[in-house]
């Protein structure tokens, strides 16, 4: 947890460092269609054991460099009002519990943003693909290393500047081999996360 | 003795060269106005003509009112002052000509229609998420802009004419080719293009817009060639316009 923790206490210190860019760009940030966004998000996954066949109890720090492009002028009005954006994410996930493992995995993804709160924009996101990890395959959830991972969650943008965000979030993961080998319950959990977004 | 590649790594890397050029590509398609009259071009006297007084610009987004953006403003009197038929050229707001000149005053109103085809963008590019983009390069998006303009010219004497202008245009583009640049781009051309087929009509009623003047007979008459200066836009122009042009 140490490593979490030093993580997490980065990103504070960072945002509170970066926070005085708030009050020197007055204009709201402006997201067009093909704005583009790259971003790094930092978590760490928390096991949900959803039967009594479920016992692996998977922990460790998740790592996501994503890109992503906008695709839609803002949709709606009200508070729905928001932008649609898709692009795709790299997974690395370091479990450290129950044994030290790893898994990486490439998913392409798709954002819906709430505009409507200027500078604080909530967003919900879906994201799936293939997944390779040494961990299943060794516990008896999983049998073997080719899986796929889905993620659906949702999370708040705060624009520091208008090209750069800072981002915090939950996700709900799940990982299972979509029948293509047998067991395979599958793998869930919960991914809190943070991280920060730069727009150009 | 270097080896060539064998014939299916050529196609290989034709096929990502290729796919990967048709990802990123966008095009802009414009519908060119037809003019109620051809281009118009003629001379008028240098002494002869007035100064030009450009009172209001009225913008509306999908029927909104919005303040008119700096550039619009700069894009506008650029535009009339290019037409050399005016002597002189005023903004609202700035310095005035002298309240004895006599001068044209002119308002413009702009209403743009966005089209974004939102709902079909958020559902092509889930499509082509979910394909793990090999679908970029075959699924194009598109982005609609229409803008119609309204000149009201009120001569020195309260006389007044009124012309109406509309030009729309599409950009289409592959997921990779998504850039806010084209879709600016199809905005300058779309109102560059409205603009032209407005500012065209007023020329082709210039003698309205001089103040007729006694020349003496001893004296040369310096005249000066006026018309639409044109930057034609690098766009395929494939329909027709919305509406015809005509001024009222």
């Amino acid at each position: 947890m140490s490593f979490i923790n030093r993580v997490l206490t980065a990103l504070t210190l960072g945002s509170l460092m970066t926070t005085p860019f708030l009050y020197a760009a007055e204009s709201s940030p402006t997201i067009t269609v093909g704005t583009q966004e790259v971003g790094l998000a930092v978590g760490y996954i928390l096991p949900h054991r959803l039967t009594e066949d479920h016992i692996t109890k998977q922990e460790g720090p998740v790592f996501m460099p994503s890109w992503m492009i906008t695709i839609t002028d803002p949709l709606g009005s009200g508070w729905y009002r928001g932008q649609v954006s898709v692009g795709a994410e790299m997974v690395y996930i370091q479990f450290q519990e129950p044994i030290l493992t790893h898994g990486v995995g490439f998913t392409p993804k798709i954002k819906y943003s709430f505009v409507a709160w200027d500078r604080i924009r909530p967003y919900t996101e879906f994201a799936g693909g293939p997944f390779w990890s040494d961990l299943t395959g060794k516990i008896p959830e999983e049998s073997g290393q080719f899986n796929f991972i889905l993620s659906a969650g949702f999370g708040v943008s705060y624009f520091l500047t208008d090209q750069v965000a800072l981002n915090i979030g939950y996700r709900f993961q799940h990982i299972s081999n979509a029948g293509t080998s047998y067991p395979n319950i599958g793998l869930n959990a919960s991914l809190p996360f943070g991280g920060f977004s730069f727009y150009f | 003795m270097g080896q060539f590649p064998s014939r299916p790594l050529i196609s290989i890397a034709l096929a990502m060269t290729l796919g990967t050029g048709a990802g990123c590509s966008h095009w802009i398609e414009l519908a060119t106005p037809i003019e109620s009259t051809p281009p118009a071009n003629t001379t008028v006297a240098t002494d002869a003509r007035v100064p030009l007084l450009l009172e209001t610009i009225r913008v509306t987004h999908n029927g909104s009112s919005i303040a008119p953006p700096a550039l619009l403003e700069r894009q506008v009197l650029g535009a009339i002052e290019a037409t050399r038929l005016f002597s002189q050229h005023f903004q609202s707001g700035h310095s005035q000509p002298a309240a004895d000149q006599a001068r044209v005053t002119v308002r413009l109103s702009i209403d743009n229609v966005v089209e974004p085809h939102a709902g079909q963008a958020a559902w092509r590019g889930f499509v082509i998420s979910a394909s793990m983009f090999t679908l970029a390069p075959f699924i194009s998006l598109s982005y609609d802009y229409a803008a119609e303009m309204s000149l009201e010219t009120e001569r020195w004497d309260g006389q007044i004419k009124r012309y109406h202008a509309t030009s729309h245009g599409s950009a289409h583009y592959n997921l990779f080719g998504a850039n806010p640049e084209v879709i600016e781009q199809l905005k300058g051309q779309v109102t560059e293009v409205c603009l032209s087929s407005l500012l065209n009509q007023v020329i082709q009623d210039a003698p309205f817009y001089l103040a007729s003047k006694e020349h003496p007979q001893d004296t040369p008459i310096r005249t000066v060639s006026v018309g639409v200066r044109r930057s034609l836009p690098r766009a395929i122009p494939v329909s027709q316009p919305i509406e015809k042009t005509s001024p009222q």
